[in-house]
C-alpha cells in the first residue's frame, strides 16, 4: 500500500485527456488500488451502466460463425444474420449436394447441345430442396422451442428461404457460364427457379413445407417432361415461357409478402 | 384470462381433447392427468403451437385462429415444450439470444441484458458459455425454462418443468414459478404432484381429454377423506398399497384390518379420482 494519491490538478488532466500516455496509465493503475482516488472520479451513472453493459456483450455474448460474421461484414443487420446462419439447410452437407449437382448437370450438359436442359432442368429443383428442409420440426432440433414465438411461421419461413435461394442462385449462376451456350440460354433456368420458390412458399400456407416443394417440383418435371416429350425445349425455355415464368413469380411473391403482412398486421 | 371453449383435437381416430372447457385466470395452474390425458395437446393449443380441430382459445381477447392476433398472442406469452430441442453446438447464451431474436429483441444491447437477465433467474450465469452439448440434462432444462421467461410474459406454459431437476434446483424452480404466479397466468403440465401441492392454487386433471377434476389441491387431496390407511401388514384384499420408507403399508380405499387413518395428499386424491373410472367429473 502506499500514502499517495492522484492530486487534484493530475485528476483533472487525465480526466481531459491531456496527460502523457506514461503518467495516465500511472495514474490508471492507481485507480484500480485505491478505492478514494476512484470515488473522487466523476461519472455518469447511465454512461458507467451503459458501458458495463457494452463490454458484458462484448465479453459474454455469443461469438458469431463464419456465415454469420460473413453476413455481418456483407450489412445484414446482426439479429438477421444469426437467423439466416441458423438455418438448416445452410449445412456444409446441402451445400456440398448442390455444388454435386450443379457439377454433373454441367458435365452432363457439356455432352452435347441436345443435353443442355439437363442443366436447366435441375437448376431450379435445388433451392426447392433447400427450401423444404430450410423450416419445420423434423428438420429443424430446435422447432418446438421456437414455434411459440412471433416470428415462428411465415416470417421465419420467408427469411430462410430468401438465403437458401440466394446462395443457390449464386452457385448455379457460377456454375451457368461453363454451359455450352450462349448467356441468354445458360440463364434460362433463373426465372424458373424464382417461380418455383415463390410457388412453395405461397404453398406452404396450407401444406407442410417438404409437401410443398415436391408439389411443385413434380409440376416443375412434369411440365419440362411434357416439353421434353414433344421435342420442343424453346416452348419451355423460350422468351414466351419466360415472360410466363417471371409473371408466375411476381404474381406469387406478392401473395407470399400478403400472408406475411396478415401475419404481422 | 384465457377462455377455452369445446376444444377438440383427435390424432388418427383417438380423440386427445374431447369438448374441453376451461377458464385460467391469473396464478398458477397445475394439469394433472395419466399419460394421453391431453396435457400436452391442451398446453400446444395454448401455446399456439397446434391448431385444435374445432373449438376454440382466445387469451387476453385474442384468437390464435387468426394470423396476426396468433402473432400477437406470441408476443405475450413464453413456452417451456416437453421436448425442447436445442443446437447442441450453441452456448446456452447463444440458444437463449437467438430465441430472443425469435421473440422480436433486436436490439442488441438490450437483448443481450434479458438473456443475462433470464440465465440469472435459473441460476446458469456461470454456465452462459458452456455448449448446451456439455450441459446436464437439469440444466438443458432449466435453459429451456430461461428461454420461456425472456420478455417477461403474460402467460407462461410450462409443460412438464421440474423433469431432470434435483430437489435442491426444484425448490428454486417452486420459488421462480410461485413468484411469477403472484401477478401473471401459469400453467403447468406434471406427473409431480407434490409440485402441484406446493405451488398450485388450483390443479386441473384430466382424463380422455376432458376436465375430471377442477379445484384447489385441498380439495383434490379431500376425495381421499377417511379412505388413506397405514397397517403394519399387507392388506389382502386391496390392490392399491403401497410398503413405505418404514416398512409399513399405505393403503387407499377400504380400511384393511389394523389399520389406522392417516391425513390424505394430493396424490392419494389423484389416484382415487383416477380409479374411480366411472366418475364423470369433479368440480369444486
Amino acid at each position: 500500500m502506499t500514502d499517495w494519491h492522484v492530486r487534484d490538478d493530475l485528476r483533472e488532466r487525465y480526466l481531459a485527456g491531456t496527460l502523457p500516455a506514461a503518467a495516465a496509465m500511472s495514474v490508471e493503475a492507481h485507480l484500480e488500488r485505491c478505492a478514494a482516488c476512484r470515488a473522487a472520479v466523476p461519472y455518469e451513472p447511465e454512461w458507467l451502466e451503459a458501458s458495463w453493459r457494452r463490454l458484458e456483450s462484448r465479453l459474454a455474448g455469443p461469438r458469431p460463425s463464419l456465415a454469420e460474421r460473413v453476413l455481418r461484414h456483407g450489412g445484414m443487420p446482426e439479429h438477421l444474420a444469426r437467423l439466416v446462419a441458423v438455418t438448416p439447410t445452410l449445412s456444409r452437407a446441402w451445400l456440398v449436394a448442390v455444388v454435386a449437382a450443379l457439377a454433373v448437370a454441367v458435365l452432363v450438359a457439356r455432352q452435347g447441345p441436345e443435353l443442355l436442359p439437363v442443366f436447366l432442368i435441375v437448376a431450379p429443383v435445388l433451392p426447392l430442396s433447400g427450401i423444404a428442409l430450410a423450416y419445420g420440426p423434423r428438420v429443424d432440433p430446435a422447432h418446438e422451442l421456437m414455434a411459440a414465438t412471433p416470428l415462428a411461421g411465415p416470417r421465419l419461413l420467408l427469411t430462410r428461404a430468401v438465403a437458401v435461394l440466394a446462395v443457390a442462385t449464386a452457385l448455379a449462376a457460377l456454375a451457368a457460364p461453363l454451359l455450352p451456350a450462349p448467356p441468354g440460354l445458360s440463364a434460362a433456368w433463373l426465372l424458373p427457379s424464382l417461380a418455383a420458390a415463390a410457388g412453395c412458399l405461397a404453398l406452404s400456407n396450407r401444406l407442410p413445407v417438404p409437401i410443398a416443394a415436391l408439389a411443385v417440383g413434380g409440376s416443375w418435371l412434369a411440365i419440362v417432361g411434357a416439353g421434353g416429350l414433344a421435342g420442343s425445349w424453346p416452348v419451355v425455355f423460350g422468351l414466351p415461357a419466360q415472360l410466363g415464368y417471371a409473371a408466375t413469380a411476381l404474381l406469387l411473391t406478392l401473395h407470399v409478402l400478403r400472408i406475411r403482412k396478415a401475419s404481422t398486421a | 384470462m384465457i377462455e377455452i371453449t369445446g376444444l377438440t383435437k383427435t390424432y388418427g381416430g383417438k380423440r386427445a381433447l374431447d369438448r374441453l372447457d376451461l377458464t385460467l385466470g391469473t396464478g398458477v395452474t397445475g394439469l394433472l392427468g395419466p399419460n394421453g390425458a391431453g396435457k400436452t395437446t391442451l398446453l400446444r393449443c395454448l401455446a399456439t403451437t397446434l391448431a385444435p380441430d374445432a373449438g376454440s382459445v382466445t387469451a387476453f381477447g385474442l384468437d390464435p385462429a387468426s394470423p396476426a392476433q396468433r402473432t400477437a398472442l406470441r408476443r405475450r406469452l413464453g413456452y417451456l415444450p416437453q421436448d425442447p430441442g436445442f443446437y447442441p453446438h450453441f452456448t446456452a447464451f447463444d440458444l437463449v439470444d437467438y430465441v430472443a431474436i425469435l421473440k422480436e429483441l433486436t436490439d442488441r444491447g438490450q437483448r443481450h441484458a434479458e438473456v443475462r437477465r433470464v440465465l440469472a433467474e435459473v441460476e446458469l450465469t456461470g454456465q452462459a458459455r458452456t455448449k448446451v452439448r456439455r450441459l446436464s440434462g437439469g440444466m438443458r432444462q432449466r435453459l429451456a425454462l430461461a428461454q420461456a421467461l425472456l420478455g417477461e410474459p403474460e402467460l407462461l406454459i410450462l409443460d412438464e418443468p421440474t423433469v431432470g431437476l434435483d430437489p435442491e434446483q426444484r425448490m428454486a424452480f417452486r420459488a421462480l414459478v410461485s413468484r411469477l404466479g403472484e401477478s401473471r397466468t401459469v400453467v403447468l403440465s406434471t406427473h409431480q404432484t407434490e409440485d402441484v401441492a406446493a405451488l398450485c392454487e388450483r390443479v386441473v386433471v384430466l382424463r380422455a381429454g376432458r376436465v375430471a377434476f377442477d379445484g384447489t389441491p385441498g380439495r383434490l387431496a379431500g376425495i381421499a377423506d377417511g379412505q388413506v390407511w397405514l397397517s403394519d401388514e399387507a392388506p389382502a384384499t386391496s390392490r392399491r398399497f403401497w410398503r413405505t420408507a418404514d416398512g409399513r403399508y399405505r393403503t387407499l380405499g377400504e380400511r384393511p384390518p389394523g389399520a389406522e387413518p392417516v391425513p390424505p395428499g394430493v396424490e392419494d386424491g389423484y389416484l382415487l379420482l383416477l380409479g374411480e373410472g366411472g366418475a364423470e367429473g369433479v368440480a369444486a
